[in-house]
């Protein structure tokens, strides 16, 4: 084989990776989500920062599930935590959120789950606002697993979050 | 009742397990409960309510402060009021629906709040939610609204503050009763911890008591086995010795060490019994055969250490344990119970030995004896039939009694030995008891003349004159006790009274006292005079002489007739015996004795003598020839037996003991021959009266026994009966009259019965019955036999049927023997077809001579 060929080939392949990390485009609408931290992909200085739409594009997640402060069984929409994590390269143990009021609270990175806590942007359908702890609030499936009805899980379940600080 | 110890320690066992399982149930549900209790409160239903309601007022404050900058602003900050408004909605709003607030909104005083602040919230979005330029010109009525709110969020805020003294106390209360309930359930596990402790510990205590009880059994039973006299021995199925207690040590000459792992086999059984021993323990394994386990005990010989043979006695049981069935063998040492009883054989055989040799002593003895007496008493008896004066008579009278007294003495010793042998035999005749007592004061009165003594005898009361009694026997006793009393008896009396008590129907007693004025007898002298050989005072004894058995066979005697005897007596003045005695009174024979007599006179025959003695020889023929008989003499058994060959005789009268061929070989010899006497009766003539001896005469083929003395009675009764008889014998064989055969001689059988005694004659006649059944088939099928066999199988059966009367088959079956010699089928045909016939007539006779014990029984 030609070796021009053989690493233009590499080097193709090594391109597209790297646009694929770093393809976080700048948003475009109100930012309602800021990460900073230890993450690998930014696209505002050291920060990655999402509007809205950026978020209804990645992977979500849909679950119904009562909560102690709502009236009810809601249906919440939003990006799981684990898919946030690993799109932005996250390696670290802890995430710091916090909120607009700036309630602020240590998450593990182990609760980043499949099946476990969303970022919901939805609740039965309708984008929250600050009024209905939007823009983002950090959901648990409650009703899905018993282990999230504690204490512990109730005072992670930050809501109006609109910061994430990923700690080394 | 081990039933129902059973019973109750499974109804025990139930009742634990329920109990165990209900407690059980308890802990668990009282666990899960505890374990539920801990998981709600590790599982909050509720977030912080304390600090959202502190927080809504922080928040509302937040809002307040950034309202107050705005309005002291040119340029406020709109959208920092809205933010910090927002918040505070949310959290109102959060308060107002969130689920787990409801305990606080059911506290009026906080709800009544919470209305005025969402009041509040509501009103002022409205503002807020306008546009900036409303907004802006609102901010001073939002001020005051606001200013107005701040009670209503500062009293709903501190109303929170009952709600959680009481959740707390709620709170506590649970956690409370989720510790009691645990402490519960601990308590319980203790509890139960306790009770199994306890029980363990029972279980203990009982598990060591049954092993200590255990060991002191097996204690006890090694004492018992080590202490036993007998030898006990355990193997295993494959005989490997398991225990070997010090009894089999000291038996066999094993040590227990030694012995214990080796087989049984090897070490104990004889090598001669081993290869039997070894295929009885592969029997066993193999299908469980048992020959020697649990059969009870079992002799058999053993084998010491030393290779010595003992012989043993034994017993095995076979028991079940967990390492397989186990036989144990309990064997004992009998060497010396066997040598006691080899010594108590031999001891017993010597005896017999003895005893047989002093029989055997007496019998040749009494034969010596005899002989030349019989020549003196046959001389006498022909003596007194010449002419005579009446002296003469009378003195050859007196010496005929005395030679006849001297016959019995002989007779006695013979009958001590027959009565202690308990062989004596009673011969009850016709007899005349008053000519007896006559002829015994007779015979007597010599004596007592000559002792100047009176002699008399009479009957006290009613007499009888005829009896049927053993004449000898009643003879002997009175002539005994007569005689005494005349010889102890000087110048005075001797008297004896007759008297007839208990008479009953065809049985009297009779009473004899015989009474003396005599020397008589102290109570010493009393007690002894029925013991053999006492002959009282040695001085007077010699005067008088005697024996000294008299009185002592006058007791047997006595006895043997079923009566007493007894004496009393006073020294000086005199004795008296008592005799009694039960005898059968009878009519006066006499005129059908002459009768008898008459008619049973024979027709003059041939008779063949064979005698050694020549003057008994003489006498005999003189008897004989005076009853109008044929007599030819013969010295010795051989010249009878060539006389038989050549002549025919109707009656062979045979002595026993002879030179050259003796009776017993001359029968034989003329019985197997085929001269024209070879079937005529043969009478025994012997002075030997054993019962053995007479049996094995008529084995040999003589018809009858007469004994010597011979009397011209006695000659004549026997020519009749055996001359007479062979007459009618011969008539009856003549198809015609079959009726009329004397079939069987009952008479023979009976005195064959009495010789050899009911028993051995029934198992004779058993025999003899089935051995007939069987031949008469053979014999029916001579077809199939050689002519020599059905010769050879009639002799032997026709001597069988001689031997036991069966006269007419005899008869039948010689006839057969000799046409089977001869040859002659026509004849042997002839004779074969009667035998059915005769058997059929003789067998039901024999059956009933089989099933008769005696004469008297007929």
């Amino acid at each position: 084989m030609n070796r021009a060929l053989f690493y233009a080939v590499v080097m193709t392949v090594f391109t597209a990776i790297a646009a694929t990390a770093q393809a976080l485009p700048a948003p475009a609408g109100p930012v309602i989500l800021t990460v900073s931290g230890d993450i690998d992909v930014t696209n505002v200085d050291d920060t990655a920062q999402f509007d809205l739409a950026m978020l209804n594009a990645m992977d979500s997640t849909t679950f119904s599930t009562s909560t102690i402060w709502t009236k009810g069984t809601r249906s919440f929409k939003g990006v799981p935590l684990n898919v946030l994590v690993e799109s932005l390269g996250i390696e670290g143990e802890t995430l710091r959120a916090t909120a607009v009021n700036d309630y602020a609270i240590d998450i593990p990175i182990s609760d980043a789950v499949q099946n476990g806590p969303i970022l919901a942007y939805e609740m039965d359908g309708r984008t929250m606002t600050l009024r209905d702890k939007g823009p983002l609030w950090l959901v648990y499936p409650y009703d899905l697993n018993a282990n999230y009805r504690t204490e512990v899980i109730y005072s992670r379940s930050i809501w109006q979050l609109d910061r994430i600080t990923a700690l080394k | 009742m081990p039933i129902q110890k059973t019973q109750i320690s499974r109804f025990k066992l139930l009742l634990g397990a329920v109990v165990g399982i209900i407690g059980l149930s308890v802990l668990f549900l009282l666990a899960m409960n505890v374990v539920r209790d801990l998981r709600l409160l590790t599982s909050a239903n509720s977030d912080n309510v304390q600090w959202t309601l502190s927080q809504a007022e922080v928040e509302f404050l937040e809002y307040r402060l950034a309202l107050g900058i705005a309005s002291v602003r040119k340029e406020p900050d709109l959208d920092q009021i809205r933010q910090e408004f927002d918040i505070f909605y949310s959290r109102i709003i959060t308060l107002d629906q969130a689920s787990n607030y409801e305990g606080l909104r059911s506290l009026p005083e906080f709800s009544r709040n919470l209305e005025i602040v969402k009041a509040f919230i509501f009103r002022a979005a409205q503002v807020i939610d306008g546009t900036d330029e409303e907004f802006a010109q609102a901010l001073p009525e939002l001020l005051i609204i606001t200013r107005e709110a701040r009670a209503g969020v500062r009293t709903m805020s501190n109303s929170g503050l009952v709600f959680f003294a009481q959740d707390s106390d709620i709170r506590r209360t649970k956690i409370a009763f989720t510790l009691i309930q645990m402490a519960l359930v601990v308590a319980f596990l203790l509890a139960a911890l306790v009770v199994l402790v306890v029980y363990l510990n029972n279980l203990n205590i009982q598990n060591i008591r049954r092993r200590s009880e255990v060991v002191q059994i097996n204690d006890r039973i090694k004492v018992v086995t080590s202490t036993a006299l007998d030898a006990v021995i355990v193997t295993d199925s494959h005989g490997r010795i398991r225990d070997f207690n010090s009894a089999a040590e000291q038996i066999f000459g094993y040590a227990a060490n030694d012995a214990i792992g080796n087989d049984v086999g090897a070490l104990i059984v004889p090598d001669y019994l081993r290869e039997a021993h070894n295929k009885g323990m592969q029997q066993l394994r193999k299908n469980g055969e048992r020959h020697v386990v649990g059969m009870g005990r079992i002799k058999m010989d053993g084998k010491r250490a030393n290779g010595a043979i003992i012989p043993l006695e034994f017993a095995v049981q076979s028991a079940m344990t967990e390492e397989g069935e186990i036989f144990i063998a309990f064997l004992r040492d009998i060497s010396h119970r066997v040598k006691a009883e080899q010594d108590l054989v031999s001891a017993r055989d010597r005896a017999v030995a003895g005893e047989k040799s002093k029989t055997d002593f007496l019998a040749t003895m009494s034969h010596e004896i005899r002989t030349p007496l019989n020549g003196l008493l046959g001389n006498l008896s022909l003596l007194r039939e010449t002419r005579l004066s009446a002296k003469q008579f009378r003195y050859i009278r007196n010496m005929e009694t005395s030679g006849r007294l001297l016959m019995s003495h002989i007779s006695d010793v013979l009958d001590i030995t027959k009565y202690d042998a308990g062989k004596l035999r009673l011969r009850p005749i016709s007899m005349n008891i008053s000519a007896l007592l006559q002829d015994i004061v007779d015979s007597q009165s010599g004596a007592a003349i000559a002792n100047d003594t009176e002699l008399d005898w009479n009957w006290n009361g009613p007499s009888v004159d005829w009896i049927s009694a053993d004449r000898d026997r009643i003879q002997h006793i009175l002539m005994n006790v007569v005689g005494n009393a005349v010889k102890f008896t000087r110048n005075g009396r001797v008297t004896v009274e007759v008297e007839i008590i208990n008479d009953s129907a065809d049985v009297c007693e009779l009473q004899f006292i015989i009474s003396d004025t005599g020397i008589g007898m102290d109570s010493e002298l009393q007690s002894q005079i029925f013991d053999d050989f006492m002959t009282g005072d040695s001085s007077y004894d010699r005067e008088v002489g005697g024996t000294g058995l008299g009185l002592g066979i006058a007791q047997r005697f006595v006895k043997a007739l079923g009566g007493t005897i007894e004496v009393e007596s006073i020294l000086g003045e005199g004795s008296a015996f008592c005799i009694r005695f039960p005898v059968k009174a009878i009519a006066p024979p006499e005129a059908v004795m002459q009768s008898i007599a008459r008619a049973r006179k024979s027709p003059a025959s041939n008779i063949l003598l064979v005698e050694d003695n020549e003057i008994n020889r003489m006498v005999a023929r003189e008897m004989l020839t005076a009853a109008g008989h044929k007599v030819t003499e013969a010295r010795n058994g051989q010249i009878a037996v060539d006389l038989a060959e050549t002549e025919h005789f109707d009656l062979i009268l045979m002595d026993i003991s002879m030179p050259v061929l003796d009776g017993r070989e001359a029968t034989r010899a003329i019985r197997a021959g085929q001269g024209p006497s070879s079937q005529t009766p043969i009478i025994a003539l012997t002075a030997n009266a054993m019962a053995e001896e007479q049996a094995a005469f008529r084995n040999d083929g003589m018809n009858d026994i007469l004994t010597k003395p011979l009397t011209q009675k006695g000659l004549i009764r026997i020519v009749s009966n055996h001359v007479a008889h062979k007459i009618g014998k011969t008539q009856t064989l003549a198809p015609e009259s079959p009726e009329l055969s004397q079939t069987i001689s009952t008479a023979y059988l009976e005195d064959l019965r009495a010789t050899l005694g009911v028993k051995p004659l029934q198992s004779l006649l058993d025999r003899f019955i089935t051995e007939t059944d069987e031949i008469m088939d053979e014999l029916c099928d001579h077809a199939h036999h050689p002519l020599a066999e059905i010769a050879a199988t009639a002799h032997r059966l026709a001597g069988s049927a001689a031997a036991l009367g069966a006269l007419d088959l005899r008869t039948a079956l010689v006839t057969v023997e000799q046409a089977a010699k001869a040859h002659d089928t026509a004849r042997l045909v002839a004779a074969i077809d009667t035998l059915p016939k005769i058997w059929t007539t003789t067998r039901p006779l024999m059956q009933a001579e089989r099933r008769r014990t005696s004469r008297t029984d007929a």
